[in-house]
């Protein structure tokens, strides 16, 4: 009796480097994970703006400047967009991870809290408090 | 009305890798993709290969790619395709031939996390639970083990040691059930960087989840819990 | 089955956790006050003025204000920022084994620690 043909050659596919290319959803993963880029230059702009508060007036003055270049607004403002949308997908997420509350209103909560933040800092520097 | 069919054909004693080949079926409102290919196997090639059992969504044995994104064949239907419709083996899994992948990697990712009720009471009577205790998990109750999340999930793509979301979400749902004893028994498995440290929430497997058992935040809430085991395991080592 | 070891990741998890708050609920206040409405003139002339600025993060409250600003706008949103990084390198493909985790998560921490000197020295010199 003859032995059966082994076969064995399944087909194995790679994934390539590209792969998050290939799907609008694996596409606004990879933003999302993105996002964290512009913050980052936002972050060195902070701990510059720490340095020179602790420096002296003058550097104090010279990040202000600094801060007020059009490229460096035009940055931090895809920053802004760039923490909307993080923020967007985390207050989603959050209540699936820890459903304490119905998730409408967790989210709800969560942006309430972005935009107070938003608000007291606004009235803070205003001057209004 | 008819449609076409864009099949990967794969026949591992001749081809190096799967090919297209294009078949053109009839069609009404109610054709299912595994209609359209039990009609191509019964009328036009009786070589093509796929696995179906239950055609009602059940039994989670006829998971495709369709056009890119993996389906349930018996729940997909030609209807909500326009132009032609692509239909793989599924992905990140190997094809043994044409539409029928390989699922035991899958198998034994299952397997890891003792997926069934472990107690120790052998007494006879019926352990009870509330309808609250119920809720906890029964979510996450209603997999039928189709393998799509994986086909979703890039990390299982990157990775294939990593457990997976299924695998995962089976931990999650006994590990909340309140007749469960064993979750000291699988939290070892979810605590390795293949267990549920391998998820980075992309969250596809939540999309295509044909059961809409939200994988993702089985796979998360496991993270929260092998977290706080984390903490226990410094005071208690 | 082998028992797999334990990762280390919820440290860098919670650490990531902790700094998605504060990039989604403290950071877009942050940019829209001092790097938008402040450079294009929508604040008073005055309101980042060195003095004030100074008070309120380094002397009122024995500087609380700045350890939080430091804590919430810097160091956790630098965890978040540098947990992506390593898990996008993973994503790409970039295979940098644990170099790359000593490269992100060290960087992570050097910047946090000299944001907190930069607050120290602010401190001390008030
Ligand atoms: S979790 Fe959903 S997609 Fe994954 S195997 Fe179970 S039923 Fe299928
Ligand atoms: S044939 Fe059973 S799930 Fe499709």
């Amino acid at each position: 009796m003859s032995e059966p043909r082994q076969v064995n050659r399944a087909y194995q596919s790679q994934l390539r480097r590209n792969w998050w290319l290939k799907h609008g959803y694996y596409q606004r993963y990879m933003l999302r994970e993105a996002t964290v880029l512009p913050l980052l230059f936002f972050c060195g702009c902070l701990l510059t703006g720490l340095y020179s508060l602790q420096h002296s007036e003058q550097s104090w003055l010279n990040w202000l400047a600094f801060m007020a270049t059009p490229w460096v607004i035009g940055l931090n403002l895809l920053t802004f967009f760039a923490s909307l949308f993080h923020a967007k997908t985390f207050f989603e997420l959050f209540p699936r991870v820890l459903p304490i509350l119905p998730a409408p209103l967790m989210i709800a909560g969560q942006w309430l809290g972005t935009l107070s933040v938003a608000l007291l800092l606004a009235l803070l520097l205003g001057g209004v408090l | 009305m008819q449609k076409t069919l864009v099949i990967q054909r794969y026949n591992p004693e001749q081809d190096h890798k799967p090919h297209p080949q294009h078949f053109t079926v009839p069609c009404d409102d109610s054709t299912s993709v595994l209609d359209a290919l039990l009609y191509i196997q019964q009328q036009l090639d009786p070589t093509l290969a796929f696995r179906w059992s239950c055609r009602m969504a059940i039994c989670g044995s006829c998971g495709v790619m369709v056009n890119g994104i993996p389906k349930l064949g018996c729940k997909t239907f030609l209807r909500d395709y326009k132009d032609d419709i692509t239909v793989e083996a599924l992905a990140h899994f190997a094809t043994e031939k044409d539409l029928i992948s390989d699922m035991s990697v899958f198998l034994t990712h299952l397997q890891a996390v003792k997926p069934y009720l472990i107690n120790h009471d052998t007494r006879p009577q019926p352990h009870q639970q509330t309808p609250k205790q119920l809720a906890k998990y029964a979510k996450f109750s209603n997999c039928i083990n189709c393998g799509l999340c994986y086909s979703a999930c890039p990390q299982f793509g990157l990775n294939p040691a990593f457990l997976g979301p299924a695998a995962l979400t089976l931990a999650q749902r006994y590990n909340l059930d309140s007749r469960d004893q064993g979750k000291a028994q699988r939290m070892p498995q979810l605590n390795g960087k293949n267990g549920v440290w391998g998820c980075t929430f992309v969250g596809f497997c939540s999309d295509v989840c044909p059961k809409q058992l939200d994988p993702a935040a089985a796979v998360n809430q496991g993270k929260v819990a092998s977290a706080a085991d984390f903490v226990i395991g410094i005071f208690k080592p | 089955m082998t028992q797999p070891t334990r990762s280390d990741e919820p440290i860098w998890w919670a650490l990531f956790s902790a700094g998605g708050v504060c990039f989604a609920v403290l950071i877009p206040g942050l940019i829209l006050t001092l790097a938008i409405a402040y450079p294009l003139g929508l604040l008073p002339e005055n309101a980042l003025d060195y003095a004030q600025i100074r008070q309120w993060l380094f002397s009122d409250y024995w500087g609380l204000a700045g350890l939080v600003l430091v804590g919430a706008g810097l160091c956790l949103p630098l965890f978040h920022a540098m947990h992506r990084v390593h898990h996008g390198m993973h994503d790409l493909m970039l295979r940098a084994g644990g170099w790359g985790k000593v490269l992100c998560y060290g960087s992570a921490s050097l910047l946090s620690v000299l944001a907190l000197y930069f607050w120290y020295l602010g401190l001390s010199a008030s």
